[in-house]
């Protein structure tokens, strides 16, 4: 997997105990070009205090483009934002 | 009472390895404690010096306080991070969070540095060196930076402990240990001695904490007066200060703030407004303090680097803004020869409370000014230092307050 640390947009869903949970994200290609991804399964998640900056962090599978591909997400909880971390 | 048990955190490089951390989790691929980089400030506002440096860059003979192009020069390929202060406060934050587990005496002593009351604490969690252990490898898997942790029975020798080895470890230095592990140092290597009291020491033949140890004390105190008693003890391992927790007003001599302008001063107003963007800080953080001061102090670093400065008592201990604005530029103008200005700094001491303060009848009352100082304070607390400056400061390219990092934070005391 390539470390990529790119901002993404993202819908998420919070049950009401705060467990957060991502659904599907956008992402800018390399043309320029929109690409929708669901989140299809979720095979870990976990929590990281590196540098006492919370994060969530999911180990997660989608079908892209017709290929079944492991990635990495990321929440940053002081900023609210979502990274494409690894994939 | 029983031996105490005082730990001493220090976070190994804290500024670079938490810039470190902070760009790995932030996606960088190359972790910069293992290639030469260093935390320097920007060289354009002419803050150019090394905060920090990581292992690999030491090698190069980079020193902590050189200026930065000195280090590029020493090694071509150097990192150079800018500093972030508030990924180091929430390291700082962090650690103090993850200690809070092992007591509820914590005294954070510097922004990486802090000591800890363990006494007491071994009935339940075990033994100081397991506990010790814990807690270190805790800050090391969780928030991703090593420490080293000194153990002892009071804050000096917790302090000398945590020094002796680097990084990632856990040391003692416990009473009888003393002579063993502490004697064979140079001086330089004691808490407080600095390169004068070292050139003193070595011309009387003292080169290491032992022989200082072992120095009759009359003569230490003939040649450095109650200083020297104070140099016999640390170097006997004898000080007794408590950990003082949070909130604990610490014993302040005086309170000062300076900054290195990014242009040199050539203009007596210019300089003016740098004095009172200084004193706007300073008199913030006294009258937090609730103190009034009664001495002021101004000083000047020229643009070749050389200082001098002038004070001046008042006659009524004062907490006022304009009143050590208005003595500020007094002595401003009296000392500056006109030369260019690097670096302007101001100080306040001789404190005392603000709760009862003798008024003068032969002074200009500044009683007015003190509440809009209140009242200007408040409103800083509440909406940053930022919501309310005084007009002078518009389109004047300098900060309307100056001196010191984002918030007050222990920096560095010489006070254990």
């Amino acid at each position: 997997m390539k470390v990529y640390m790119k901002q993404i947009k993202m819908i998420a869903w919070f049950t009401e105990n705060g467990v957060l949970t991502p659904l599907k994200f956008q992402i800018q290609g390399s043309d320029n070009e929109i690409v929708t991804i669901r989140v299809d399964n979720i095979v870990q998640r976990g929590e990281e205090k590196l540098a006492g900056n919370r994060m969530m962090v999911y180990r997660c599978q989608s079908e892209i483009d017709g290929v079944e591909k492991v990635y990495e997400l990321k929440y940053e909880v002081g900023t609210c934002k979502w990274y494409l971390y690894k994939m | 009472m029983d031996e105490r048990i005082i730990f001493h955190i220090d976070a190994n490089s804290a500024f670079l390895s938490w810039s470190a951390v902070n760009a790995l989790q932030h996606g960088a691929t190359v972790d910069y404690r293992e290639i030469p980089s260093i935390v320097g400030g920007n060289q354009a506002t002419r803050h150019g010096i090394v905060l920090a440096k990581s292992i690999p860059a030491k090698k190069y003979g980079i020193q902590t306080g050189e200026p930065v192009i000195d280090a590029r020069r020493k090694c071509p390929g150097l990192v150079v991070l800018p500093p972030e202060y508030f990924v180091y406060m929430k390291c700082s934050s962090a650690m103090v969070d993850i200690a809070k587990d092992y007591s509820d005496t914590i005294q954070l002593f510097s922004i990486d540095e802090m000591f800890i009351d363990y006494t007491g604490m071994e009935k339940l969690l075990g033994d100081p060196v397991g506990a010790a252990h814990q807690l270190k490898d805790r800050i090391k898997n969780e928030l991703g930076f090593t420490v080293s942790v000194g153990i002892s029975s009071n804050k000096l020798l917790a302090k000398m402990a945590s020094d002796l080895k680097k990084p990632d470890a856990v040391t003692t230095l416990f009473k009888d240990e003393i002579p063993s592990k502490m004697w064979g140092l140079g001086v330089r290597d004691l808490y407080m001695v600095g390169q004068a009291t070292e050139a003193k020491l070595k011309r009387m033949g003292i080169c290491t904490i032992g022989d200082l140890a072992n120095t009759e004390i009359e003569l230490l105190k003939y040649i450095f007066k109650s200083w020297g008693e104070v140099l016999w003890c640390y170097a006997n391992g004898i000080e007794d200060s408590p950990v003082k927790p949070d909130g604990a007003i610490p014993y302040i001599k005086g309170i000062g703030n300076s900054c290195t302008i990014h242009f040199d001063v050539e203009d007596k107003d210019i300089a003016h407004k740098v004095l009172l963007s200084l004193v706007e800080t300073v008199g913030m953080r006294l009258r937090n303090a609730k103190f009034c001061c009664r001495l002021v102090q101004v000083s000047i670093k020229t643009n070749e680097l050389k200082s001098y400065s002038h004070q001046h008592k008042f006659f009524v201990p004062t907490d006022c803004t304009n009143a050590i604005y208005k003595e500020a530029c007094r002595l401003f103008d009296v000392m500056w020869k006109g030369e260019p200005i690097r670096h302007l700094g101001v100080r306040v001491s001789e404190l005392c409370g603000n709760d009862f303060v003798q008024l003068s009848m032969l002074e200009n009352s500044f009683e007015k000014q003190r509440l809009v100082d209140l009242a200007v304070d408040d409103i800083r607390m509440k909406y940053g230092n930022h919501s309310v400056f005084r007009a002078g400061f518009l389109h004047s390219r300098l900060a309307p307050m100056q001196g010191g990092i984002v918030e007050d934070f222990p920096i560095m005391t010489s006070i254990l």
